[in-house]
């Protein structure tokens, strides 16, 4: 294995995030105070976010890096951008929440980069290896972050149930490592797999590791029925660290499926047939939305309600997956640019509510965001674009790329019923998202609302407004990028 | 030359001024009835500049959006949507000036003038889009503002009737994205390319099976909003709980859009499944007919009588389309203008007595005429042009369809219409006519049992039961103005229309026939005069079944 200058810097990015990572632990043990840490990583996201851009325009083709461990092509990078951008407004937003609620940690900044570095790599795996340490990079530094709420019971509840079920996940993705590897002659690569696929596919060993590895990566974007950590984890953590999670960390993970099932096993007589992925993805995909929105009606509390929404959401990003084993026109720009979308969306929505709660008083609950238009108008308004960003109705980037989707699955006669009980399921989501907007909107205050002054989630808030509504608007830039072209008109 | 773009931005610009004007509530109000007023300018210049003589899509506005997934922002107006665009416009207008409109609450104004605005650039949206894609972007558009119009400022069941609202209009619209999305699959699959152009859309066949279940899911969504019985439901509870302003918009504009998309889209998209159903359609119609003037005679909520009276009335529009003539659609098209009037003038009439007397029950009124008699005058005229008086708005549109219901069968043989849409449409012209007569009675009584007889309960002497003042003279006057100028001169609006009406006549016919003659043919491409032309470039076997 060579390591050429070259490769050095299409990784940069990457290498920018694990470096900044580890110096901010450092300056958090020698400098004063916790601000030196938290600039340095801002700082960090903000140059590993030009050396993207720098990397979008340098080369226009995909380039294997170290024998085919990672990949630099036009999807890591655009996925790259997104999970810089969710780690930027992730630590804009955890500063002033840690200092108001007293728990503030540097490293809690390091391990946000840490996390982000550990999503890179996963977007960036083109080796069954690189996959799963970029997992468990991206997992581990998750599992601190949710407890490090220590004063919080149920963080501590939820990131043991995260633990546990991640570790299993991790048996799974290791054990379905070691059977393909077996079962294809020594093969982790991408390419590799691929290539032996088609001999490998009538090995129930080689089906039942393909199958491991798929159950450990759905174990990570909270697929039903492998989805029962996420409330949890997503209730106990720290508000802006479920944002991350619910952005960051399920963009990363469904990046990871499309290389993984877009390369590795995207061979027909894997994909389709009886019981080849697709299909079983399909009923996943049903189960996931269906069972996320149901279950999303009866929560009482916003970020429970909030998480099984991003169940359901897992659902219909399948749907993309679905249609992408289907090998339909524009399945892979349009899950780009539904993650987008829906991360923007995510870390908007997750700003609001860490935004709602005072020390000790976090006003969780549906009923203590009443009247909340009359005092905060802004506040409320930008919440009710981003709900209806989440349920898919336009003008918003949720609907766009709800719509592009979709599209995708369209084109294949056999995915027409997952496009319409996708669509009756969106239904069901307006109901759940609207009783934040009942209160918000229709209903008297129950007690007086304290503003709660912080420039950094201000300025979250409204770039992610203004970025739900432009993806609404004028998708037509996003849709070039997500092409892997440049952007040609605004 | 006039830009249909700008239409649409006035009224977005008008709700971000007020959203950002510092002065807040006090202003608000002043800056949209600006807004709305130059709206409604503009629409009187598209009306000035529009040739009469083309049916076509005129003053196109015609833009890519997202040209690689075939999205344009594609706008255009012909006859069918030229008069709505000017209701839209002149009723928001109506409805920002009137002193009433956000009902009994006073408070955030703001607000309701920024719901109103946007739900106008939403209503203007969808009658000019051209461009599948922006026409169900705009339809969604309206939805969210009516919400927080009847939530907010509705009544006391508010919060039960909004939801209705949404969750009805939902489940339509959500299956006509599913339907939207095959097209757009299929349209790919037949022509080789992304497109959401309404043209290309209309020339295309699908099979039998998709094709009825597509023109389901669109009549679904256009039917709940016209609304057809039993789908009606959720217009009794939006009507008595929404403000005055939003009843009247809701009653106006909004539920023209359930007859409008039939018209413009089902009845193109799909011809054979709209002909095979049509007998089912048209019974509903005529049985809503009936049964919304019969709910309507027993109501004593005058706001629910007025909403069921809408019921009554939209079912004419329904079935004068239905007849498929040009008499017909031309009189559906003349009724959903009337309608608006009338309808939007009864609205606002009890939105004033509401207000003088805060309550809407029958029985509480009687002998108003003496203290607002400038008042009953007003009601006076919404109500016979409701009740289809001649020389008023709404006789023009229910004679002409009865007309074209009653003369349907020989329309169809002359026309050369390949199969009759329904049986026996005297026996529906017959049914209709009867419920016009049902109109008068509890129109009139209505009338009577308020306006006339002693003004015996002592709430109705009090000083509070004022005639109108000074802005609700000048929203009668255009409505009473318009009302009698639509029943004496009908002619230049029906001008207007014709031309459009015979192209979508013309075409429908010719692709009735076209696919009754290929009963089981695939998705295809059908254009007059080269039937059944299919590109090479289409991939093979790209119409399965579904």
């Amino acid at each position: 294995m060579t390591i050429a200058a070259a490769q050095i810097v299409a990784l940069s990015p990457l290498l920018m995030i694990t470096g900044v990572g580890c110096l901010a632990l450092l300056l958090d043990t020698m400098a004063k105070g916790r601000a030196p840490a938290l600039w340095l990583a801002q700082l960090g996201c903000v140059a590993a976010l030009l050396a993207v851009a720098n990397q979008w325009m340098g080369s226009g083709s995909s380039q294997p890096i170290w024998s085919g461990m990672l990949i630099v092509d036009r999807m890591a990078l655009f996925l790259d951008g997104v999970l810089i951008i969710a780690a930027l407004a992730t630590l804009l937003v955890a500063a002033p929440f840690m200092r108001e609620h007293e728990f503030e940690h540097g490293e809690h900044y390091a391990l946000v980069l840490f996390a982000t570095a550990g999503g890179m790599t996963v977007v960036h795996a083109t080796h069954l290896l690189s996959l799963l340490i970029g997992i468990e990079t991206m997992s581990l530094a998750a599992y601190l972050l949710v407890a490090s709420w220590r004063r919080q019971p149920a963080g501590a509840e939820g990131a043991l149930k995260y633990l546990l079920l991640g570790a299993f996940a991790a048996g799974f993705l290791v054990y379905g490592t070691a059977l393909v590897y077996g079962t294809t002659g020594g093969e982790m690569s991408y390419a590799g797999i691929a290539a032996r696929a088609a001999r490998a596919a009538d090995n129930p060993l080689f089906i039942m590791g393909a199958y491991f590895l798929l159950t450990g990566m759905l174990f990570k974007i909270a697929a039903v029925p492998f989805h029962m950590w996420a409330p949890d984890a997503y209730e106990g953590a720290p508000t802006p660290v479920t944002g991350l999670m619910a952005s960051g960390i399920k963009v990363a993970a469904v990046g990871g499926l499309v290389r993984l099932l877009g390369s590795a096993f995207a061979n027909p007589g894997l994909a389709l047939g009886h019981a080849g992925w697709v299909r079983v993805l399909g009923g996943i995909a049903f189960a996931t939305m269906t069972w996320g929105n149901l279950a999303a009606l009866r929560q009482e509390n916003v970020k429970r309600m909030l998480a099984y929404s991003s169940i359901a959401h897992a659902g219909y990003l399948m749907i993309g997956l679905v249609a992408l084993g289907q090998k339909v026109d524009g399945a892979q720009p349009a899950l780009l640019v539904y993650l987008a979308a829906y991360a923007a969306t995510t870390l908007g929505v997750f700003t609001v509510v860490a935004w709602v709660g005072r020390r000790d008083d976090e006003r969780l609950l549906i009923r203590d965001w009443a009247g909340m238009a009359r005092t905060r108008p802004a506040v409320a308004l930008a919440m009710t674009v981003l709900l209806l960003s989440l349920a898919g109705v336009p003008p918003t980037g949720g609907f766009f790329g709800k719509f592009y989707v979709f599209r995708a699955a369209m084109q294949s006669p056999d995915l027409a019923w997952l496009v319409v009980a996708a669509v009756l399921n969106s239904l069901v989501s307006v109901y759940y998202y609207l009783r934040i907007v009942v209160a918000m909107y229709f209903r008297d205050p129950v007690r007086p609302w304290q503003p709660f002054p912080s420039v950094g989630m201000a300025i979250v808030l409204f770039v992610t407004v203004v970025v739900v509504l432009a993806l609404g608007v004028v998708p037509r830039p996003v849709v070039e990028l997500a092409a892997g072209g440049l952007v040609t008109h605004w | 030359m006039t830009d249909l773009t700008l239409t649409l931005l006035v009224p977005l610009l008008g709700a971000i001024l007020v959203m950002v004007a510092p002065w807040g509530e006090r202003t608000s109000r002043p800056i949209g009835i600006v807004a709305a007023l130059v709206s409604l300018g503009q629409s009187l210049f598209i009306v000035r500049d529009f040739d009469k003589s083309i049916g076509a899509f005129q003053m196109a506005v015609d833009r890519p959006w997202v040209p690689s997934l075939g999205i344009r922002f594609h706008l255009g107006v012909d006859g069918i949507s030229l008069w709505l665009v000017l209701l839209t416009t002149l009723m928001v207008f109506l409805t920002l000036l009137s002193p009433q409109a956000m009902g009994l609450h006073k408070t955030r104004s703001r607000e309701f003038t920024v719901a109103i605005l946007v739900l106008e650039a939403g209503m203007l949206g969808t009658f000019l889009a051209v461009d599948l894609f922006a026409f169900y972007v705009f339809w969604e558009l309206m939805l969210i503002p009516m919400y927080f119009i009847i939530g907010i400022w509705g009544g006391e069941r508010r919060l039960y009737a909004a939801i209705k609202f949404v969750i009805f209009t939902l489940v339509g619209s959500l299956l006509m994205l599913a339907a939207i999305l095959y097209l757009y699959a299929q349209v790919h699959a037949v022509t080789g390319q992304w497109t959401f152009d309404y043209a290309t859309w209309a020339t295309i066949t699908l099979p039998r099976g998709p094709e009825l279940l597509c023109f389901l899911a669109f009549t679904l969504a256009f039917m709940i909003k016209v609304p057809l019985v039993p789908l009606h439901t959720w217009l009794p509870d939006a009507h008595v709980e929404a403000p005055t302003g939003g009843s009247v918009i809701l009653a106006a504009v909004l539920l023209k859009f359930g007859a409008y998309g039939f018209l413009r889209f089902a009845l193109p998209f799909f011809p054979l499944a709209a002909q095979q159903t049509a007998p089912i359609i048209a019974w509903l119609a005529v049985a809503g007919i009936i049964f919304g003037a019969l709910m309507a005679w027993v109501q004593d909520d005058v706001k629910k009588l007025v909403a069921y009276s809408s019921v009554s009335h939209l079912g004419f529009v329904v079935l004068g389309i239905l007849v498929l003539s040009q008499k017909g659609i031309q009189g559906g098209i003349f009724q959903m203008l009337a309608h608006g009037i009338s309808t939007g003038g009864l609205f606002l009439a009890v939105g004033i007595l509401y207000d003088r007397r805060h309550t809407r029950r029958l029985s509480d009124f009687g002998g108003l005429w003496k203290p607002m008699p400038v008042f009953g005058a007003c009601f006076l005229v919404m109500v016979l042009a409701s009740a289809g008086l001649p020389g008023l708005c709404g006789f023009v549109g229910e004679f002409l369809v009865l007309l074209g219901t009653f003369t349907a069968g020989k329309d169809w043989q002359a026309s050369g219409l390949a199969a009759p849409m329904f049986a026996h449409p005297a026996l529906l012209a017959g049914l209709a006519a009867f419920a016009v007569i049902l109109a008068a009675v509890y129109l009139l009584t209505t009338y009577q049992r308020v306006m006339f007889g002693p003004l015996d309960k002592p709430e109705n002497r009090d000083p509070q039961v004022r005639d109108l003042g000074l802005r609700e003279r000048l929203v009668f006057a255009v409505l009473v103005l318009t009302a009698l100028v639509m029943g004496m001169a009908p002619q230049p609006i029906l001008d207007r229309t014709a031309a459009s009406v015979q192209e979508l006549t013309a075409n429908y016919r010719f692709r009735l026939a076209e696919a009754r003659a290929n009963p089981i043919g695939p998705a295809r491409r059908v254009v007059a005069g080269k039937p059944s032309a299919r590109p090479a470039s289409a991939p093979a076997g790209t119409a399965r079944p579904f």
